[in-house]
């Protein structure tokens, strides 16, 4: 008996050793890996990454070329925008950027804290951080996956359909409507935020100033809609002041993209185009000597480099000159040549590494600047009170935020209050009756500067400022613009149903196909 | 007492089990505990009979090891050296059964004798051949449904290699094994029954004495994109391509007692996921053959040189452009020396090297022979194994320390083994017993060359060295004055061979303890239960230096110095890595017999866990010039990386047989795996085979026919091999910056988990026949088998819009059909001459079905050559395509008489009408061979034994990186046409140029001419891979043994009992190949599925040496 007690424990144990799998949940988690990490620091990424250094990639090779505000006459890899053409390289930039970043972060806190109700505050924090992202992912391509976006991990869902850019838009104001509302000063405040240290006023601002922004966007598309949600926005609290700015302080470990590549290889390829930097000689504005440096008579990089460490780069306003739209290396060169002092290509204005696009320089995502641009519109368009009177004091408010938004880039591109009285002092400078929406949109071209998508999205919606089509020769948009850059190959590859539905509805998938938002 | 104590441990055990981490010592000795305690049955008295005698074969020499047994008991003995025994008996009527492996089973009843000699007659009627099979259960081979192969020791261990696999080469019907260019102590290469994962795993699985032990290699993985780290770990940081070998390398081949190959998934099913690519089997020695202690002293000498296959051309030397090497490094001729586009060599000519300086101003300009000979030494290899053994009536032990000191041909390069193996078995009573077996070993692997790579690597300097550069001189010339490398050619990645010798270092440190222990206890005469718990244990420390690519320096001085200001150069990595795979099995096996059916039924369970500990730390910025330590550099990076995975599986087999010829045998097994999700973690799967041996059912066959069994199976088997562990979750990372002094988080990865991941499954039918004809004289086995493989897991690049960039999916398909034959033949047979010939042969075909879907033309790259061109699974196609661009050709469409002709660029530049490549990359065909084999010649003329072994691989494709550079550096003889009588310059320093036959872009006829540098060049600048593709096959004359047996002129008074002398010779000659100046075996990626890529490896070997075995 005893043996048999004896054969049928062993039995039973040996089967309970090997037929039970628990403990291989545990087993199977890393011990080096981190399986949980405050959302709140995942939103850090979501905002740090919404304007990553592949959108300064973009905004130099895509969104300043077409906006005509910087311009390089390379062929190698920063072709693209230049020349009106598809560079696959970079038209995936902002693609994958914010899908793989500020959209795939904010979405990680958004489905993270959705119920927790000690942490409403970065739940609708983080879905202004990707409503932000997702009004210039669609204003790019146009229509992209949307709802089903950024579900890989919560749903397996790996090859996500697309919505149209019009609902798109509706759930942007919905998202933008609702988190701003519900943003509470009295609730958990969030003390690791990057972007406003957990200020909830300033998110409330950030959030109803990208809702203004994201009604404006639709003056052309559904003006009711627009007016609406101007209304709205209006009545919730926009920024207008400098201090409200939603600023990425940049740092030496997180380079501000721009600068990073304008201060690296690239350096010496970048010029400011020729109609910015007209505009802004033409009408003496301050800015120009704030942003601008000539290295006079360079004929490489490295005459470019010496003037900068013999700090005897050329500031002065009157003696920038923007390197000609179309430019290629060939005829860029010659007409380098016939610049005062001489040189090469490298001759041209640049935008001052030194200053406004250091490595460290702040990247402006919303501005006071910009917003109170935007109440001009509204104020003229009679959608806010205060018709012409109104609209004036906006457009001088928004062009002074600008003008004292420089110093923030470095100390020596602050703006002096005289300066700005001088500017505002020549009667072209201030609003005029009769050529309102043409002024706002060219001030609005150059408050955006540096912030490609916007300044892009703008010109697109107003057409200001007024410029002349690229004359480059292989243009894929002759004697146009470029609407929209094209969707990536990998879309096409390994989400081709989605993307081919997504063509039909919208139109064939080139950079001269205009999406729904500037039809 | 006792009792009441492990009554109580066993809730607790139980609990133990469920609820936290096994204790399998407990188990282990509650075992024990219960078997000692439940052992009633009385001890068997002894009756006082003795019988002794002596067992000899039919030619009346002694056979040592004989079984002898007393029937129906087991009480039993062996016979010693001489053949002789003594047992005493414990029945009055008792009958002995005397058996040994090879020879007729004779029973002969005991009666009044107290004599018995016995002679045993060669048993060629019945195969009574025992296997071991999984699990280690031994059974009859004839039961089998399927195919194995057994390997003896002296296939392993007479003629051998430092990797005891490579030794197999040809042997083995369908298994393929690839040794690699990479030194003594590098990577074996086994694929068994082709290959079938698209892009994981494909190694067989390696068991010893029952246990599975770790193959991990570590390797040689640039370019691989493939999943198959898990068993392929490559070294941190650029520039440091070695092979750091494999574990099988730590076996001694004179430990081992024999190997069986279980090939299909029906032999492997019982051993579950990880055999799904086949089972090596290896027993150990664990007793002695000898009653009392033997001695053996086993020495094992071999001498390498070097296989030099180059045959370039000598008539234009170092060069470019047809300019020489003339005024110190000038443009437009700086340093060519790895360029052979020079002038025509003419006698008196001289050439101005390393700027001139000193004596080098005047260097004749002259070929060089023989480089790769002047630059490698002999290889050497001795081995020393000393094993002590005893055997008894309750058991026996064999101990054996082994000794490899290899020196490679790379002259910095060695290698040493030092071994121990301890194997014991003992009857503790009449129902116990254990047996055991413990392996240490210690390795130390020098500076292991770097291949492959463009820097650093020896290879691929000396391979594509310009062809008047003399080596004398690049040796005297390898430093510059401030200690950097004086570079020699503008290819500064091409780093003076010299050079690396002295400042590439490398140190691989492996100590390795595996082994296990096992108690077997009959609880009745048809029943037994068996424990055993084994482990793998290694930990592997290994340093080495890369130094920045390109003109090699360590001076901080040097412009192209990665490090900051006032620091030197260098990247100094130290690693250390801890294994562990620990397994845990039971087993309860009954055996009945009921009138004319036998019924064995088995069933088990084993628990695996296996952690790996990796701890890395790698520096740069060095304070102190040349000293490669830790402390010494100002930037380090450390990291560590903890893996740990768990498979627990039960299992269970039946097998029926009918008068012992109609055998089927069920078998299921279930496991669960740790590393996929909840509901999706565990497979089960079935086989069924059967064996009928119809030769024993006839009431009469033919007189010709011996033996001849017809065996069928199918099998299932599931894996989840191919997914790592922690791959069910997502995991955050922290950035190690701050960003306005908060932290800012991230994903580790954006590859997706996958939580709906499950294990793959392969499906596998076989059908076979075996046949022994003509008295023995002919054997043939003959075997074909279809192996589906689906639900493979694959990486799949989604849409970036999902917020990840890549998934796992289990989509994969592939298919593998295959036939493999054996034949045995003995031609002749005399008293004093035997002529044995073994043919073995396989041919192998492997498709991909599906990858994401069944669309013809879908593709994955899995791997990538450092030069150009990949291997990618294409569906439709061949597993293990070589894809890259072709040349283009006319598609008829303007001039059909054009069709198929090249085209070529018309380039407004003159002479620059160059080939063009294709639109898009195409396929070259599969790298994988589909014929594999070899036949051995054994003949045996009174004692003198002579055999000769041929092996082949035939029906794979190669891009030949080696052929790549001779092609784009001037030193392929095809390079010629052009510079021969092509229109010359009148200006003299021309190279030639060479007018192609073909058509413009307008499909007009060629009329534009190309230097020749230029039009060669194509494979590199318009990445045109299409020349440097070959047919991989060979046939070679593998092995050469001479051997002869000197035991018979000893004297029975001599301490030494038996010697025996081989004379040994290894990759003998090479009889046939189709591609020029390599060795078509000589790769050098150890990583599984970048295969047919050959890029510059150490050069093969021959190996000429003895084999001495003594025995005491």
């Amino acid at each position: 008996m005893k043996k048999i007690i004896n054969y049928l424990l062993l039995s039973i144990s040996l089967v309970l050793m090997i037929s039970c799998d628990k403990g291989f949940d545990e087993l199977n988690t890393s011990k080096t890996g981190v399986i949980s990490l405050d959302p709140a620091f995942v939103l850090n990424n979501a905002i740090i990454n919404s304007f990553s250094s592949a959108v300064g990639t973009s905004t130099l090779t895509y969104e300043m070329p077409i906006v005509q505000q910087m311009f390089s006459s390379n062929t190698g890899v920063l072709f693209g925008g230049n020349f009106n053409q598809t560079s696959f390289s970079n038209t995936v930039l902002n693609w994958t950027n914010y899908f793989q970043n500020s959209i795939n972060y904010s979405s990680d806190v958004i489905s993270r804290t959705k119920n927790d109700a000690k942490r409403t505050n970065l739940y609708n924090m983080a879905r202004i951080i990707k409503a932000n992202a997702f009004m210039i992912l669609t204003q790019t391509y146009g229509d992209v996956p949307y709802s089903e976006a950024a579900t890989g991990y919560t749903n397996n869902n790996f090859f996500p359909k697309y919505d149209t850019q019009q609902s798109i838009y509706a759930d942007i104001i919905k998202e933008l409507t609702e988190a701003s509302g519900a943003l509470d000063p009295s609730g958990t405040i969030e003390t690791s935020d990057v972007l406003y240290s957990g200020n909830i006023v300033k998110w409330k601002k950030l959030g109803y100033s990208l809702l203004l922004r994201a009604g404006m966007r639709l003056t052309k598309a559904d003006p009711t809609t627009a007016q609406a949600t101007v209304v709205a926005a209006f009545a919730g609290g926009v920024m207008i002041s400098n201090a409200d700015n939603a600023i990425i302080k940049y740092d030496a470990n997180f380079g501000n993209g721009i600068g990073t590549t304008l201060t690296g290889t690239e350096a010496a390829n970048f010029h400011l185009a020729q109609p910015f930097v007209d505009f802004l000689k033409n009408s003496s504005d301050p800015r120009l000597a704030a942003i601008a440096v000539r290295y006079v008579g360079a004929k490489s990089g490295a005459d470019q480099a010496a003037q900068i460490t013999a700090g005897t780069g050329d500031k002065t306003a009157a003696n920038q000159y923007g390197l000609p739209v179309g430019s290629t290396d060939g005829n860029a060169n010659g007409a380098g040549g016939s610049l005062p002092g001489g040189g090469t290509q490298f001759a041209f204005t640049q935008a001052d590494r030194t200053r406004v696009v250091k490595k460290t320089s702040p990247m402006f995502i919303v501005t006071a600047g910009q917003t109170n641009l935007l109440l001009a519109e509204a104020a003229f368009l009679g959608w806010i009170p205060g018709g012409f009177v109104a609209a004036s004091n906006y457009f001088a408010a928004g062009v002074t935020a600008h003008m004292n938004q420089m110093a923030s880039y470095d100390p020596g591109s602050a703006i002096a209050a005289a300066d700005i009285t001088a500017y505002f002092a020549i009667p072209a400078n201030q609003l005029t009756v009769g050529t309102e929406l043409k002024q706002i949109g060219e001030q609005y071209w150059v408050a955006s500067f540096l912030h490609g998508p916007e300044a892009w999205a703008n010109f697109r919606r107003t057409g200001y400022p007024a410029l002349t089509p690229n004359p480059s020769s292989g243009s894929e948009v002759p004697g146009g613009f470029i609407n929209r850059l094209s969707y990536p190959p990998s879309e096409i590859l390994v989400n081709s149903t989605n993307v081919q539905a997504a063509i039909s509805v919208q139109g064939p998938d080139n950079l001269a196909t205009k999406m729904w938002l500037f039809k | 007492m006792d009792t009441l104590l492990h009554h109580l441990s066993w809730p607790r055990f139980i609990m133990s089990r469920c609820f936290g981490r096994f204790n399998y010592l407990l188990f282990f000795f509650a075992f024990i505990i219960i078997a000692i305690d439940s052992n009633a049955t009385p001890k068997v008295e002894s009756v006082a009979i003795t019988v002794s005698g002596k067992v000899t074969d039919e030619t009346g020499l002694p056979i040592p090891g004989v079984n002898i047994l007393e029937k129906g008991t087991t009480n039993g003995t062996s016979s010693d050296s001489d053949g002789n025994y003594t047992l005493n008996l414990t029945n009055e009527n008792a009958v002995l059964t005397f058996s040994f492996i090879g020879y007729a089973t004779k029973e002969v009843p005991v009666g009044s004798q107290t004599t018995i000699n016995v002679s045993l007659a060669p048993d060629t009627k019945t195969l009574e051949e025992i296997v071991v099979t999984a699990l280690g259960i031994e059974k009859s081979s004839k039961s089998l449904g399927y195919a194995t192969s057994k390997v003896t020791s002296d296939q392993i261990a007479v003629n051998r290699s430092t990797n005891m696999m490579n030794t197999l080469q040809g042997k083995i019907a369908g298994v393929n094994i690839s040794s690699l260019g990479t030194g003594p102590a590098g990577t074996s290469k086994i694929r068994i029954r082709g290959q079938s994962s698209i892009n994981g795993q494909n190694g067989p699985l390696i068991v010893v004495n029952g246990v599975p032990i770790d193959n991990t290699n570590f390797g040689t993985n640039q370019g691989n994109t493939a999943g198959d780290g898990n068993n392929s770990v490559g070294n941190r940081g650029a520039g440091a391509s070695t092979d750091g070998g494999d574990g099988l390398q730590g076996i001694n081949p004179d430990d081992i007692e024999s190997m069986s190959v279980l090939k299909g998934s029906t032999a492997a099913a019982l051993y579950g996921s990880r055999a799904q690519n086949g089972v090596i089997m290896i027993t150990t020695k664990s007793r002695g053959t000898n009653k009392g202690v033997g001695v053996t002293y086993n020495m094992n000498y071999t001498d390498e040189t070097i296989l030099d296959y180059t045959d370039y051309q000598k008539v234009y030397g170092q060069g470019e452009y047809g300019a020489g090497p003339a005024s110190p490094n000038a443009a437009p001729n700086p340093n060519t020396g790895q360029w052979s586009w020079g002038p025509k060599i003419l006698p008196g000519m001289t050439q101005i090297l390393f700027d001139g300086q000193g004596s080098n101003a005047n260097i004749p300009y002259v070929a060089q022979n023989g480089i790769l000979k002047q630059f490698y030494r002999n290889g050497q290899n001795l081995t020393n194994t000393v094993s002590l053994s005893t055997n008894g009536d309750k058991g026996g032990m064999n101990l054996s320390v082994g000794n490899l000191d290899s020196k490679g041909v790379t002259p910095n390069n060695s290698y040493t083994r030092n071994t121990i193996n301890l194997g014991f078995g003992y009857d503790l009573n009449e129902k116990l017993s254990f047996k055991g077996n413990i392996n240490y070993s210690n390795e130390y692997n020098k500076n292991p060359p770097v291949v492959s790579d463009q820097d650093n690597s020896i290879p691929t300097s000396l391979y594509a060295m310009a062809n008047t550069m003399p080596l004398d001189v690049l040796k005297a010339n390898a430093y510059n004055a401030g200690g950097g490398e004086f570079n020699y050619s503008r290819f500064t990645n091409r780093t003076n061979p010299y050079w690396v010798l002295n400042e590439v270092k490398q140190n691989i440190r492996r100590d390795r303890i595996f082994g296990n222990i096992s108690a077997k206890y009959d609880i009745a005469k048809w029943l037994y239960a068996q424990v055993r718990v084994g482990q793998d244990y290694w930990s592997r420390d290994q340093d080495y230096i890369n130094l920045p690519t390109g003109k090699a320096s360590i001076n901080s001085s040097s412009i192209y110095s990665a490090n900051a200001a006032g620091f030197y150069n260098g990247v100094f990595t130290q690693e250390s890595r801890r294994f562990r795979e620990t397994n845990v099995d039971f087993l309860l096996s009954a055996t009945k017999t009921f009138g004319d059916f036998g019924l064995n039924v088995t069933a088990g369970g084993n628990q695996m866990y296996r952690r790996f500990d990796t701890n890395s730390v790698q520096v740069t910025d060095f304070v102190v010039k040349g000293l490669y330590t830790v402390q010494n550099g100002r930037l380090k990076d450390p990291t560590y990386d903890l893996n740990e995975r768990a498979v627990n599986s039960l299992y269970g087999s039946a097998e029926v047989n009918y008068k012992k010829f109609l055998y089927l045998n069920i078998t299921g097994r279930n496991d669960w795996f740790s590393t996929l999700s909840p509901g999706h973690r565990d497979v089960f799967y079935p086989s069924i085979s059967t064996s009928y041996v119809f030769t024993e059912s006839f009431s009469s066959k033919p007189g010709w026919l011996d033996f001849g069994k017809f065996r069928a199976a199918y099998a299932q088997a599931g894996s989840d091999g191919d997914v790592g562990a922690y791959n069910n979750k997502l995991y955050y990372g922290v950035n190690a910056a701050q960003f306005g002094g908060q932290a800012v988080g991230n994903y580790s990865n954006l590859v997706v988990p996958n939580s709906q991941l499950h294990p793959m499954k392969l499906y596998e039918t076989e059908v076979g026949l075996e046949l022994k004809m003509l008295d023995g004289r002919v054997g043939i086995d003959v075997a074909a088998y279809n192996k589906l493989t689906v639900d493979q897991i694959i990486p799949v690049q989604i849409s970036d819009a999902s917020g990840f960039t890549n998934t796992k999916l289990n989509l994969g398909q592939s298919q593998s059909r295959g036939i493999e034959l054996m034949l045995n033949l003995v031609p002749v047979r005399t008293s004093n001459f035997q002529w044995d010939f073994t043919f073995t042969g396989a041919y192998n075909i492997t498709k991909v079905l599906k990858l994401f879907t069944t669309k013809p033309g879908e593709n994955i790259t899995v791997g990538t050559h450092v030069f150009d061109g990949f291997v990618q699974q294409i569906v439709g196609k061949e597993l293990g395509q070589i894809v890259g661009y072709g040349f283009r050709r006319d598609d008829g469409s303007i001039n059909p008489d054009h069709k198929g002709m090249m085209v070529f660029s018309s380039s407004t530049f003159n002479d620059d009408n160059r080939p063009l490549p294709t639109l898009q990359p195409i396929s070259f065909g599969s790298a994988l061979p589909k014929w594999v084999g070899g036949f051995n010649n054994a003949f045996n003329y009174k004692g003198v034994l002579v055999s000769f072994l041929i092996d082949f691989k035939l029906g794979g494709k190669v891009l030949s990186g080696t052929n790549f550079n001779a092609m784009r550096h001037g030193l392929s003889k095809e390079t010629l046409v052009g510079r021969e009588g092509g229109a010359l310059d009148p200006s003299g320093n021309d190279p030639g140029k060479i007018v192609g036959v073909g058509v413009d872009v307008n499909s007009n006829v060629n009329t534009g001419s190309a230097k020749v540098e230029d039009y060669y060049s194509v494979v590199r600048s318009q990445h045109i891979i299409e020349p440097v593709i070959y047919n991989a096959g060979y046939w070679k004359l593998r092995q050469v043994t001479i051997g002869y047996d000197f035991t018979k002129f000893l004297g029975s008074k001599s301490p030494i009992k038996s010697l025996r002398l081989s004379f040994v010779a290894n990759n003998v000659l090479m009889l046939k190949k189709w591609i020029p100046n390599v060795d078509p075996e000589s790769f050098s990626y150890t990583s599984d599925n970048v295969v047919g890529l050959e890029s510059p490896s150490v050069p093969t070997t021959r190996s000429l040496g003895f084999n001495l075995n003594v025995k005491f």
